[in-house]
């Protein structure tokens, strides 16, 4: 009989595990492994990567198709001031990236995922039947989703925000992908992701939806989104999906090794804490509690394996730092945070 | 044996087991594994399959940047369902008719004269 491989496969999760760990020989190999990968996709990246924007406040953006392949960035199709294509992907893409770069600048004064300037790529019609989105360490990478299940991933601006805030992280604290860290990097995502929505259609807090990727799903499925950030775990209930799996308290906290450890389940408190802020602080969510969040993100002392308590710690922090420590902010952040069994 | 010596022959008895994770969303329904067992397969689809495994294989193991990207478990098991040789690849470096495959093994079995999905 044969036996199963003796060298498992480490994903990034347990390589970032590793890398954090006592041994310092399994710490330094780790650490080199990523450094290597990471170093060597750095260098091909900068080489590839279209020049960015010179005046702050405006974006540059570029849209390419990989006409159904798998190969990036595919063909150009929309650039910077051109006319729409009429290819409902690619406008989507385009005019994603415009409102994710505008809630950026104008709530923030951030001048792209680097504040630098940063060209935004997005690839649309990428592989076949393809349904997924994701950011690859460079640019944004849409599927058109299988039509049985998925639409195609441009539908959902705050699925768009949301893989541009992923290139913010990386540029930022870079969150380690794994556990409670890589929970923080999936829930940031889906905060920002939020509002670029609310600030593009104009919502407070009372008329924004807090779902994550309303329109994905087709008919067939029986669910709304991917993620309800008021109520994590009521998103879909579908005999192919399953269950929204997202807890929203600390007493639910998933512990798995599937999902990179559950970045995209336990990503449910912190996506509860920060509605639970929004709505205490009513208006536009933007104003102060993702003010808050935003100086967290981009905060020197949020480290890369931060978990949810250091994460909270941190805004309460700045909370108080902005706007006052007895201000109502501050205690609007401490409640939503105490609401989900984050801090006590 | 190890992931690195390439994949196992693929016999009559095999099991393919498929299951993808991660993606935007984790989403259980759709990270179950799923089965492709071999004494369905006519010899040309349990040869295509094998030329798939063997593609991955060469592939091999190999880290990916960025965020919300999907991963492919492979794994085969002998025919007294013992694992044998398993296997961790990013969804992209894998073949387009290796995800068609993934797709239809929820629609088993194939009977041995119907064409495969590649």
């Amino acid at each position: 009989m044969r036996t199963m491989p003796i060298r498992p496969f480490l994903p990034p999760y347990l390589l970032e595990r590793i890398a954090g760990s006592r041994n310092a020989r399994q710490r330094d190999r780790a650490y080199r492994t990523l450094h290597d990968d990471q170093g060597f996709r750095a260098r091909a990246g900068a080489a590839e990567l279209p020049e960015g924007s010179a005046r702050r406040g405006e974006p540059v953006r570029h849209v390419h198709s990989a006409g159904h392949t798998r190969e990036l960035p595919g063909e150009r199709v929309r650039s910077e001031g051109e006319e729409a294509s009429g290819d409902p992907a690619v406008d989507e893409a385009y005019q994603g990236l415009g409102a994710t770069y505008a809630l950026y600048w104008e709530a923030f004064q951030r001048h792209s995922l680097d504040d630098r300037g940063m060209a935004l790529l997005a690839t649309v019609h990428y592989g076949e039947d393809y349904e997924n989105a994701f950011w690859d360490g460079r640019q944004m990478v849409f599927g058109d989703g299988d039509g049985e299940l998925f639409n195609r991933f441009t539908i959902a601006l705050d699925i768009i925000a949301h893989e541009l805030t992923h290139g913010v992280i990386q540029h930022e604290a870079a969150l380690v992908y794994a556990d409670q860290a890589g929970a923080l990097n999936e829930s940031l995502a889906d905060v920002f992701g939020s509002l670029v929505k609310q600030h593009r259609l104009g919502q407070d807090v009372e008329s924004a939806d807090w779902l994550i990727g309303a329109g994905l799903f087709t008919d067939r499925v029986e669910g709304q989104a991917l993620r309800s950030m008021a109520a994590p775990g009521t998103a879909y209930d579908d005999p192919l999906l399953g269950r929204d799996p997202q807890p929203g308290h600390m007493r639910d906290f998933v512990e798995t090794q599937d999902d990179n450890g559950g970045v995209h389940i336990n990503s449910g408190i912190p996506n509860r804490a920060f509605h639970h802020a929004a709505m205490a602080l009513g208006g536009h969510a933007w104003e102060e509690a993702g003010q808050v969040w935003y100086d967290t993100l981009v905060d020197e002392r949020l480290a890369r394996n931060s978990d949810f308590v250091a994460f909270a710690e941190l805004t309460l922090d700045n909370a108080g730092r902005r706007f006052g420590t007895d201000g109502e902010v501050r205690r609007a952040v401490h409640e939503a945070w105490r609401a989900v069994g984050v801090l006590s | 044996m190890n992931a690195d010596d390439g994949a196992p022959r693929l016999t009559r008895a095999s099991v393919l087991r498929l299951s993808r994770e991660g993606g935007v969303a984790h989403m259980p329904g759709l990270a179950r594994p799923r089965r492709i067992r071999c004494d369905r397969c006519s010899e040309a689809q349990r040869a295509e399959l094998q030329a798939l495994l063997d593609e991955a294989a060469r592939y091999g193991e190999r880290q990916v940047p960025g965020a919300d990207r999907r991963l492919l478990h492979l794994g085969v098991e002998d025919g007294s369902e013992t694992p044998v040789w398993s296997l961790t690849v990013a969804e992209d470096s894998v073949s387009d008719s290796l995800l068609r495959w993934w797709r239809l093994a929820l629609s088993e079995p194939f009977s041995a004269d119907e064409s495969g999905p590649a």
